[in-house]
């Protein structure tokens, strides 16, 4: 069995990954990639610990997470069109206002 | 895409500093986890999941019941595809155009170019029209 250090290592490294896109990046499609790699580690932390308890609530919820996440991006590609529409550039630091 | 998106990489190295951190942290509790306890292997994972989503006390894993939780999962996907449809629709002249239309044309009417929609105008002069050019 896979010791539980080596997938919160991946876990942590994959979070730092989207961490650093968020910081360093414009672009809202990467922004959004980021947030997945983000989120993805922390299910792959849920995961992890159900299989370390021998429980599958964390795989469970890991489940409604991933569904979750198919949300945010719909929600987040109809935001980055409206975005694209209205200042004609996906980049996150033009839209400095909350209305146009 | 282009490198006018990239941003500073100096923020970023927070998020290395955070990644030396997390590193530590787990290397200095690495003994305390202990060994995993596993699955029994002649148990079905997707069989036991299946019961817990449903709240089914068939289950032979260890679970609690997700039956609410998948109710309220299915109104919030129900949501993000409602307000999905919403962000992608665009407003030209007043008017909705639905997201199932061809930058502001009917599809229909793309199939044959230079035809005559309802309105009386060609394809290619309501093309100028969406874009905001003379008619």
């Amino acid at each position: 069995m896979v010791p539980l250090e080596y997938y919160l290592l991946l876990s942590s490294a994959i979070f730092c990954i989207g961490l650093f896109g968020i910081l360093t990046r414009r672009n809202a499609l990467y922004f959004l990639m980021s947030v997945e790699l983000m989120m993805n580690a922390a299910i792959l932390n849920l995961v992890a610990f159900s299989f370390h308890w021998g429980n599958l609530t964390g795989q469970t919820f890991a489940l409604f997470a991933i569904a979750l996440a198919a949300a945010e991006v719909a929600v987040g590609i109809g935001i980055i069109l409206a975005l694209y529409r209205n200042f004609g550039d996906i980049d996150v630091m033009e839209a400095a206002t909350m209305r146009w | 895409m282009t490198d006018t998106s990239r941003g500073s990489r100096k923020p970023g190295v927070a998020a290395v500093a955070l990644f030396g951190v997390l590193v530590a942290v787990i290397l200095s509790s690495a003994s305390g986890f202990g060994d995993p306890t596993g699955f029994p292997a002649d148990e079905s994972v997707v069989h036991n999941i299946g019961y817990a989503l449903f709240d089914i006390e068939l289950g032979e894993i260890a679970s609690e019941g997700f039956l609410a939780a998948f109710l309220i999962i299915a109104l919030a996907l129900d949501v993000a595809l409602d307000s999905a449809v919403y962000l992608a629709k665009q407003e030209d002249e007043g008017s909705v155009v639905s997201a199932l239309t061809d930058g502001g044309r009917d599809i229909a009417s793309t199939d044959s170019p230079g035809s005559v929609d309802a309105s009386g105008t060609t394809d290619s002069q309501s093309a100028v029209d969406s874009d905001g050019g003379e008619p």
